[in-house]
């Protein structure tokens, strides 16, 4: 016999129904698209005793970006260890950042991210987020210390090893040497180094002003958190003063050195051989350079390059930061890998295999170093990009490595201390805030 | 006859009706919970939860270290009124509010009066057009105007003949220019809604006046604004929570800056909780933002309660 069913009995299984779908939708592992919950979703380790971990990576060169060689990589590592499956996402600098912290917070993090010793050992390391990785160092350390001393030392904070670095390269600035050229201010840069005075600088940068080749002869960019490095090296370099001391643990912006360079740098504001723009972040004084506008960039690097190659129709030409001996001092950059301790040693033993394998193994290392753009941080990879079409570009930049200076983004406060740098250039460029002011109150913000 | 059966229903046919009817209001009651109980179930875990451990961490000391959280007592409460940027931000805006509200009311009441009358395939022209920047997304919305407001090659500059000044850069535009994109973004929804809210105006009303000599503007405000104003008085509670809750545009054009022009409660909660990683202060200040937002909406209701009783 059918029987019918009434109107609320209709609409108590509804409801029912309704609240356990809502319940499913809300609990559980979530499969969506976003960076925090793929990975989250995505990591257990599977009942055949495989492995699935996740990568997390920022962009250097082709391991993230628009054009990211993530998936070769990973192929090139399934056909030695099939049983650990391997999801990635790619991060920006703009929103990176914080879709990391939404992920620690959320407890969420991925097995592996890829970024420098400032966020992995510096930010995340510090708050004991991070797995030692001394067991890799182990075979290695020697190796890396051969090329530099300020690898290991950046790598490691209280003993432990919090990065497992990759590569690395120095930042640095480029002119547009068309504009250059035709405005007669090749005369003050030594093309044979890639180096020039500040005196030198100052005269370029007015004779470009004067010229009226480009709309702008550089911009100092006062906004954002991301490409900090550029305008520290330009202030530190100018005067040869430093940004922490010695020991990493103290900045020291507020130097005699500093802040003469800061209103030297104001006084060109003031002149016009430069502009500062508070509503300007890296990437739009980039693009600026990238479109012609501006004749010069504080913030360059291969990858940079790269990025941008497909636009500009000049010759960009890189060169170290003007400083008062010539001699620079250029910010480097180190980029590796850290594992976030998810608590399951499944997924951060098979964290430390795909690390090692694409830092180590003799088939895969030197091309995991030319898909970053940079140079090897390992003395027995040699030149990786000799007989290859990068060599001639990567010379270019392998002429300014000499000029690598002191590795201080491992002091305290770093996360900090980049939006109060800024705050400190807006202060001088646009408020007009006498520099030694502005300086101090930038080291009494940022110091521990 | 009557008298036996009142008394046999008071003897034994009371109870029973009581009885029946004590199950028939238990069912309602519970199937009235359960049709409550989804939106419950989200309102709880979406909402009175996370504001809960809001409230719990506001008083913690907690960065992105959690398990290193310690208790800081009213200490974060205490350095907010000490912060100068948070003293700026809340000037901010408040300065949204006071000026996008009723600029946002006013101008959408005068075009959803204009486009009112229309024919319906022009008025539905019209609320497209004014309602498009609310259906784009922000990024998409922002990136224009980034675009427009760019020093060396904006439009704005290139009309103006400022090329070189920074519109988002300077102290002094920086934060107009947010409020103006607000603006735009704003206006969608409340036309919409006072279009409808009009054509639902009481025409025998409108008409009885006129007969009765009324002036235009007289039929407006003692009839047309009387009846819309339920419509009004939503306008005004969802426009302030939206310009309280500002941040999408700030943190897309801003980021704050230029030293903290633009910077407003939501942005620096943000900005503290993400940059700065201060979970407790960020949460405080949280706190303090809701009971703003809900001091004004509540301040609103009541004006707008009196004016319509």
């Amino acid at each position: 016999m059918k029987k019918a069913i009434s109107r609320r009995d209709f609409l108590k299984v509804t409801g029912v129904v309704g609240a356990a779908g809502l319940l499913a939708a809300c609990g559980g592992n979530s499969s969506s698209s976003t960076a925090a919950s793929t990975a989250a979703g995505s990591t257990a380790p599977a009942g055949d005793g495989s492995v699935e971990i996740s990568l997390w990576t920022y962009p250097i060169g082709s391991w993230g970006g628009t054009e990211s060689k993530l998936d070769d990589i990973i192929a090139a590592f399934n056909k030695v260890h099939p049983e650990i499956k391997v999801t990635y996402e790619t991060l920006d600098y703009q929103n990176g950042d914080n879709l990391v912290t939404s992920a620690i917070t959320a407890k969420e993090t991925p097995d592996i991210i890829m970024e420098g010793p400032e966020r992995l050992v510096s930010n995340w390391g510090a708050n004991n987020l991070m797995v030692d990785l001394s067991d890799l160092w182990a075979d290695t350390e020697d190796d890396i210390a051969a090329v530099s001393e300020s690898v290991v030392s950046a790598c490691q904070l209280n003993g432990a090893y919090y990065e497992y670095p990759l590569c690395m390269t120095t930042h640095c600035m480029a002119i547009n040497y068309d504009v250059f050229e035709k405005a007669g201010a090749l005369q003050y840069l030594d093309e044979a180094t890639r180096t020039w005075t500040t005196d030198d600088f100052v005269k370029a940068m007015e004779t470009i002003r004067d010229s009226g080749l480009a709309a702008v002869p550089g911009i100092i960019y006062c906004g954002g958190q991301g490409g900090d490095q550029g305008t520290r090296a330009l202030v530190n370099n100018l005067y040869s003063g430093t940004y922490t001391n010695a020991d990493h643990t103290e900045y020291t912006a507020n130097s005699a050195e500093n802040v003469k360079a800061l209103e030297l740098l104001k006084s060109m504001v003031d002149n016009r051989s430069l502009n500062a723009n508070a509503g300007f972040q890296a990437s739009d004084e980039l693009q600026q350079f990238a479109n012609g506008t501006a004749a010069v960039t504080f913030c360059w690097n291969a990858s940079n390059k790269a990025q941008y190659a497909s636009q500009v129709t000049f010759t960009p030409y890189a060169m170290a930061f003007p400083s008062d001996d010539g001699v620079p001092e250029l910010c480097g950059g180190i980029w590796g890998f850290g594992v976030f301790n998810n608590g399951d040693d499944a997924r951060i033993e098979a964290a430390k295999t795909f690390i090692q394998f694409v830092c180590d193994d003799a088939s895969q290392a030197a091309e995991s170093v030319r898909l970053t753009g940079f140079f090897p941080v390992r003395d027995s990879l040699g030149d990786v990009y000799d007989g290859t079409d990068q060599a001639e570009q990567m010379g270019e930049f392998a002429s300014l490595m000499p000029y690598l200076g002191d590795y201080y983004n491992v002091a305290p406060n770093w996360t900090a201390q980049r939006q109060n740098w800024f705050n400190m250039l807006q202060e001088i460029m646009v408020n007009g805030t006498p520099a030694q002011e502005a300086a101090d109150a930038f080291v009494a913000a940022s110091n521990p | 006859m009557a008298q036996t059966s009142v008394k046999d229903q008071k003897a034994g046919g009371a109870p029973q009706t009581h009885s029946s009817s004590r199950v028939l209001a238990r069912r309602e009651t519970i199937s009235a919970y359960l049709f409550m109980l989804p939106s419950l179930l989200f309102f709880v875990g979406f909402v009175l939860v996370p504001m809960g451990m809001c409230l719990v961490y506001s008083f913690l000391d907690m960065g992105i270290d959690t398990s290193a959280a310690a208790f800081n007592g009213l200490n974060n409460y205490i350095e907010m009124f000490q912060d100068k940027t948070f003293i700026r931000s809340l000037w901010n805006t408040v300065l949204i509010v006071i000026v996008s509200v009723p600029v946002v009311t006013a101008f959408s009441l005068w075009v959803g009066s204009a486009i009112y009358p229309m024919r319906s395939k022009l008025r539905s022209f019209f609320r497209c057009v004014f309602y498009l920047p609310v259906v784009t997304g922000s990024v998409a919305v922002t990136v224009v105007w980034k675009w427009m407001f760019n020093p060396y090659n904006g439009l704005l500059n290139q009309i103006f003949g400022t090329v070189g000044f920074d519109w988002l850069g300077d102290t002094r535009t920086a934060i107009w220019c947010i409020i103006m994109i607000l603006f735009t973004t704003s206006i969608g929804q409340p036309i919409v809604l006072y279009v409808a809210a009009l054509g639902n105006v009481d025409r025998s009303l409108e008409e009885a006046a006129a007969i009765d000599g009324a002036t235009k503007f007289q039929i407006f405000w003692k009839i047309k604004w009387a009846q819309i104003m339920p419509t009004t008085l939503y306008v005004l509670v969802i426009t302030t929570i939206n310009s309280f809750q500002c941040f999408a545009l700030i943190q897309l054009l801003t980021r704050g800056g230029p030293l903290g022009s633009t910077s407003t409660l939501m942005y620096y909660i943000f900005d503290m909780a993400y940059n700065y990683q201060r979970f407790g202060y960020a949460n405080a200040m949280g706190v303090v933002l809701a009971i703003f937002i809900a001091i004004f909406s509540a301040i609103q209701f009541k004006v707008a309660q009196s004016d319509n009783g």
